[in-house]
């Protein structure tokens, strides 16, 4: 069940005009238009190779498109810095989750918050009282926000390696909510979870658009998922947009089915 | 105005200066970056001139480029023995994405052996043609042989047990096992340069082209080069060996999915990068009379230089990068003074690796953004 | 950096096995979901690596927790009082004194190779600037030049910069991380081995300008550097109240190099658990991660060089005043390698492992290779000296290192426990975790 809550003017959270990704000879992403509107799960979803994480590295800052515009607020960012991206209020995780390895779970979501921390060379080595303090409000941040994404406390110390599949998902969500972003992109946040676990998913998707006031953007497979909780589609082949709209009118779209099936016969 | 509508300047975050650098030098400029020297030494030969020998008192200035040319060939034939030494780093990079650091020194094991093997196979200055000929062929294929199997020895034992480590790890051992080789020609012929016999009287002159005088050493570089580039491009072409290698190269995974024994063609690749280096050391000791425990290391630089110059993965890469940066040697050398040479290589080396890490004929490395 | 797009695993783990012995164990947390994951895989260490971890747990529960700290103040102590169980100028404070500055060095790398994971090569570059720091600054090399601060009354007459050491340790310590920066930069945006290869370029670049500084030629008739004759000039420390150091007595250069390692120990200490040394090992672990949490990249990772090189340059400078000489063919390529082998073999990305690496290799260079074991080779019948295959013996070190205990001597106090090189994905693993959900009620804190 989706219950609209864009209105008809409301402000968006990034807009994507025109946008192309072209490795030497390969057009990977070719001419995609996107709005997200504040507020709002929007999901894009299409055949594997269609695109979508490509499109996820150019609005992070990791690819540089090769023609088009990013917009986020009333910033151009497309040719902006990934971690000047991630400054401005964008997070995100992976498809194969990237943990740092050598640091605990808390660790993990600590460096998460490193754009949001002012300590520099002299006061990370003088350690004044204002360090130490925002040292100490970081950690509590970081334990709050693993119990919040549902990590049982014994996990918070152990090594992110160490951490079982399901956990490691979990902390990578609450690293990619440490630096206090406004928009969310999650990279198949679903991948090998089981339908207990996708559905409690999608629900905390749902609490992170209300309680934290987050617009989320997501690539995902599931299709219950993507019916469930999204407010909007966009289905991407072989690098273009072939059909937007709301869950149910996108699943009925001919295109899509052709593009996930193959040609009727 | 609207909140989500956009103002008609919309600020622009981060400019990436270095970037743009990056896309206007490009294969031309670097190019013209490597033609520079020779150029401009070319320029001043024909204004300015040069001193070249002493006639009652004076120097004669002469005004051509027959200096210029006669650091063509010294550059070139230089370039010859770092091109057979450029291969084998090419090669393995382009296998397995590591740098056998401890290459150069497997050349210079490959020095030390041949010199080992003339007296071995009774070689000396008073050997008549025939004996010196036969005798050398066979040190070639010996040498070619131990410095063959060495690199693959050093493969199993470094490389291949930290496959799926971190990249420093393989590299720590390839320097670890560089330091060993060294510390074996220490021991082997000691710690200064070592002359060697000119078996070959590689300093005669055989001919001139423009004024420029042709010795046997420049010739037998060439001569024991070409032919086995020539032959090491047929094998990867046209065997199904060769054609392993390329796979592999390209995709192991998909090589092993094949079929395709991969441990095995990683075994060759260095087998046959040894063993070029091994050829490599032969000809170093005829050409340059001298043999030098040292030697391993800066041949090496020069010949990794080489390689990346001329792009990494490449045979064709190494061998014109070989030859190229041989030229730029032998114009460092004559015209700035040897002391210099090596910054002036390496100088080279950080700019290809800064500005154009894919070199001349390299494709677009495997880089993210 | 790692392609993104790739499909490829990226280990998360340092992607190397080993049981993890780490000086400060969490007590109670001792390898639970590792130990039989890496028990079948080990087959016949397995039992002995078990073992020991049990041993290991139990001493762990008898200690008290502070036990770490106290060992670290009782060696501090220890340091600080060793000289006076030797006479002043002992041979063997005399390699004490070098592996003290040797182990500055390793710390010094530590931060760039081990913090960061940049591998450079070419650290002997910060060993030689340090060096000539001091013999610009404090030597009567520039002999036009008549300054002097703080020096001793002899030297305040010689001609030549003349600076107090101290100054001398900032100027190094300035110009080195200057240095640190200039290297670095070129090096941002390649991947590691292409990184050790330009480092190593531009290390043996300034060689080559060390030893042909003679013949560059700065206003006034003075020249760059003595090159392979060296500056030897240089000043001994000198401090008002202490007086002039001399070669008669160790004990001041010892307390001298102390201090400064003390120093430098403090400050990685400091950094290690701070917001910069979480950036350094995030930006180690996954440069595409790290940046997409906001890390920035250029700045990060030239603070890492920057720092690095400016503990170099210290070392570096006390090196030359200790050696009385600052002369080019003391920079070569092989010193980058055995600071290198310090902090590999200490472990990588350990404090107290460069400390470890540092002491251990200079006093095995300095100490027991030419003093102690010297003539074993003959004893065994060899016909060569020890100190003949000493680089043989680093590079035999190396190797082992790397194949048979990558962490170290005294591995990363984070890799506490054994690591497996993959992340686990296996649906089992997700069935072996406590049900927990994502709260979907209750509000944030």
């Amino acid at each position: 069940m989706t219950t609209s809550t864009v209105a008809p003017s409301a402000t968006f959270a990034m807009r994507v005009e025109r946008l192309v990704k072209e490795f030497g000879g390969l057009r990977a992403v070719d001419d995609v238009s996107l709005d997200i509107p504040q507020h709002s799960i929007v999901s894009m979803i299409g055949p594997n190779g269609a695109g979508k994480t490509t499109v996820f590295n150019m609005l992070t800052g990791l690819y540089k498109p090769t023609s088009g515009r990013i917009l986020f607020g009333r910033r151009d960012i497309t040719r902006a810095r990934p971690d000047i991206i991630t400054g401005l209020g964008v997070a995100r995780t992976f498809q194969n989750i990237r943990l740092f390895g050598a640091m605990s779970a808390v660790e993990n979501v600590i460096v998460g918050r490193h754009a949001r921390m002012r300590a520099g060379l002299f006061g990370s080595i003088l350690r004044p009282p204002w360090v130490r303090r925002e040292e100490r409000a970081v950690r509590e941040r970081a334990r709050e926000l693993l119990a919040y994404v549902g990590l049982r406390e014994e996990g918070f110390d152990q090594l992110a390696a160490q951490l079982p599949y399901g956990d490691q998902r979990r902390v990578e969500i609450a690293r990619a909510l440490a630096s206090d972003p406004t928009l969310l992109l999650l990279d198949e946040p679903t991948a090998g979870m089981n339908p207990q676990e996708s559905s409690a998913l999608t629900g905390f998707m749902r609490q992170l658009r209300d309680e934290l006031r987050l617009t989320i953007l997501l690539i995902e497979h599931d299709m219950k998922v993507v019916m469930d909780v999204s407010e909007r589609v966009t289905v991407l082949d072989h690098g273009q947009k072939i059909a937007e709209g709301p869950p149910e009118e996108v699943r009925a779209n001919p295109d899509v089915i052709e593009a996930y099936l193959g040609a009727p016969q | 105005m609207e909140a989500g509508s956009l103002t008609p300047r919309t600020p622009v975050i981060a400019v990436r200066p270095l970037a743009a650098i990056r896309r206007y030098v490009g294969r031309w400029g670097l190019i013209v970056a490597l033609a520079i020297l020779p150029i401009y030494y070319g320029v001043r030969d024909l204004t300015h001139g040069y001193a070249a020998g002493v006639v009652a008192g004076h120097p004669v200035i002469h005004h051509d480029l027959t200096q210029l040319g006669f650091n063509f060939a010294v550059g070139i034939s230089n370039g010859a023995i770092w091109a057979l030494i450029a291969i084998g780093y090419t090669l393995v990079y382009g296998i397995i994405e590591l740098i056998n650091f401890a290459h150069g020194d497997v050349f210079m094991i490959g020095s030390f052996t041949a010199v080992g093997l003339w007296g071995t196979f009774g070689i000396g200055l008073s050997t008549g043609t025939a004996g010196v000929i036969g005798g050398l062929l066979g040190t070639l294929v010996v040498t070619m042989i131990v410095c063959g199997v060495l690199n693959v020895l050093i493969e199993r034992v470094a490389y291949r047990p930290l496959r799926s480590a971190p990249k420093l790890a393989p590299l720590i051992t390839a320097v670890g096992f560089s330091f060993i080789l060294q510390n074996v020609g220490l021991l082997w012929r000691g710690g200064s340069p070592q002359s060697v016999n000119d078996l070959t009287r590689q300093g005669d002159t055989v001919f001139h082209i423009f004024g420029v005088p042709i010795v046997r050493g420049y010739l037998m570089a060439l001569a024991v080069m070409i032919p086995l580039v020539f032959l090491l491009g047929r094998f990867i072409s046209a065997t199904r060996m060769g054609r392993a290698m390329r796979a592999t190269a390209q995709d192991p995974e998909a090589a092993r999915l094949m079929g395709i024994n991969v441990n095995l063609t990683i075994s060759l690749t260095f087998l046959l990068g040894g063993a070029l280096a091994g050829a490599a050391g032969l000809v170093y000791a005829l050409y340059n009379t001298n043999i030098w425990y040292f030697q391993g290391f800066k041949a090496g630089l020069i010949a990794f230089t080489a390689a990346v110059m001329g792009g990494i993965g490449n045979v064709r890469g190494a061998v014109l990068g070989g030859l190229i940066i041989g030229v730029i040697q032998a114009l460092a050398d004559s015209r700035m003074g040897p002391q210099w040479t090596e910054a002036v290589v390496f100088g080279y080396l950080i700019m290809i690796m800064v500005l154009r890490p894919r070199g001349l004929l390299g494709e677009e490395t495997r880089e993210a953004g | 950096m790692s392609s993104v797009g790739d499909d490829k695993q990226t280990p998360v783990g340092d992607g190397v096995p080993g049981a993890g012995d780490a000086p400060v164990p969490a007590a109670g947390q001792a390898a639970s979901t590792g130990t039989e994951a890496g028990a079948a895989r080990d087959g016949g260490f397995a039992e002995l690596r078990a073992q020991l971890r049990e041993w290991r747990a139990a001493i762990d529960r008898v200690l008290p927790p502070w036990w770490s700290r106290g060992l670290a103040i009782a060696l501090i102590v220890i340091g600080i009082v060793l000289p006076f169980f030797f006479s002043v100028d002992s041979g063997f404070m005399n390699a004490t004194i070098i592996a003290v500055a040797y182990a500055v060095m390793a710390l010094g790398l530590n931060i760039v190779v081990g913090f960061a994971g940049l591998l450079d090569l070419g650290y002997v570059a910060f060993y030689a600037l340090g060096a000539y720091s001091l013999g610009w600054f404090g030597s009567g090399f520039f002999y036009k030049a008549h300054i002097h601060v703080l020096v001793s009354p002899v030297a305040g007459t010689l001609p030549g910069i003349h600076l107090n050491f101290l100054l001398v340790l900032l100027a190094a310590a300035l110009i080195c991380a200057f240095a640190g920066m200039i290297i670095g930069l070129p090096t941002l945006r390649l991947r590691g081995d292409y990184i050790a290869i330009v480092t190593l370029a531009f290390g043996e670049i300034i060689g080559v300008v060390a030893v042909n500084g003679q013949s560059v030629h700065l206003s006034g008739g003075e020249t760059l550097t003595a090159g392979n004759l060296g500056i030897s000039a240089v000043d001994p420390p000198y401090f008002p109240g202490i007086g002039l150091f001399n070669e008669l007595n160790l004990r001041p250069w010892y307390w001298l190099i102390l201090g400064v390692m003390l120093l430098v120990l403090f400050v990685n200490l400091r950094l290690r658990d701070s917001r910069l040394g979480r950036a350094w090992i995030a930006l180690r672990e996954d440069e595409v991660a790290a940046v997409s949490m906001g890390i920035p990249v250029v700045r990060t990772k030239l603070m890492a060089y920057s720092i690095g090189a400016a503990f170099g340059g210290m070392s570096g400078a006390f090196f030359g005043t200790y050696f009385t000489v600052v002369n080019a063919e003391q920079f070569q390529f092989g010193f980058s390698i055995f600071i290198l082998a310090m902090v590999i073999i200490g472990g990588l990305g350990s404090i107290w492992g460069a400390v470890a690496g540092g002491l251990l290799l200079g006093y095995i260079n300095y100490y027991l290779i030419p003093d102690v074991l010297n003539s074993l080779p003959s004893k065994l019948g060899l016909n060569f000296q020890l100190t003949e295959i000493e680089f043989g013996i680093y590079g035999f070190l190396l190797v082992m290192m790397m194949i048979l205990r990558p962490q170290g001597l005294i591995p990363e106090r984070r890799r506490r426990l054994e690591l497996t090189a993959k992340v686990s994905v296996s649906s089992t693993d997700a069935e072996l975790a406590e049900p927990s959900s994502f709260r979907t009620t209750g509000v944030e804190e």
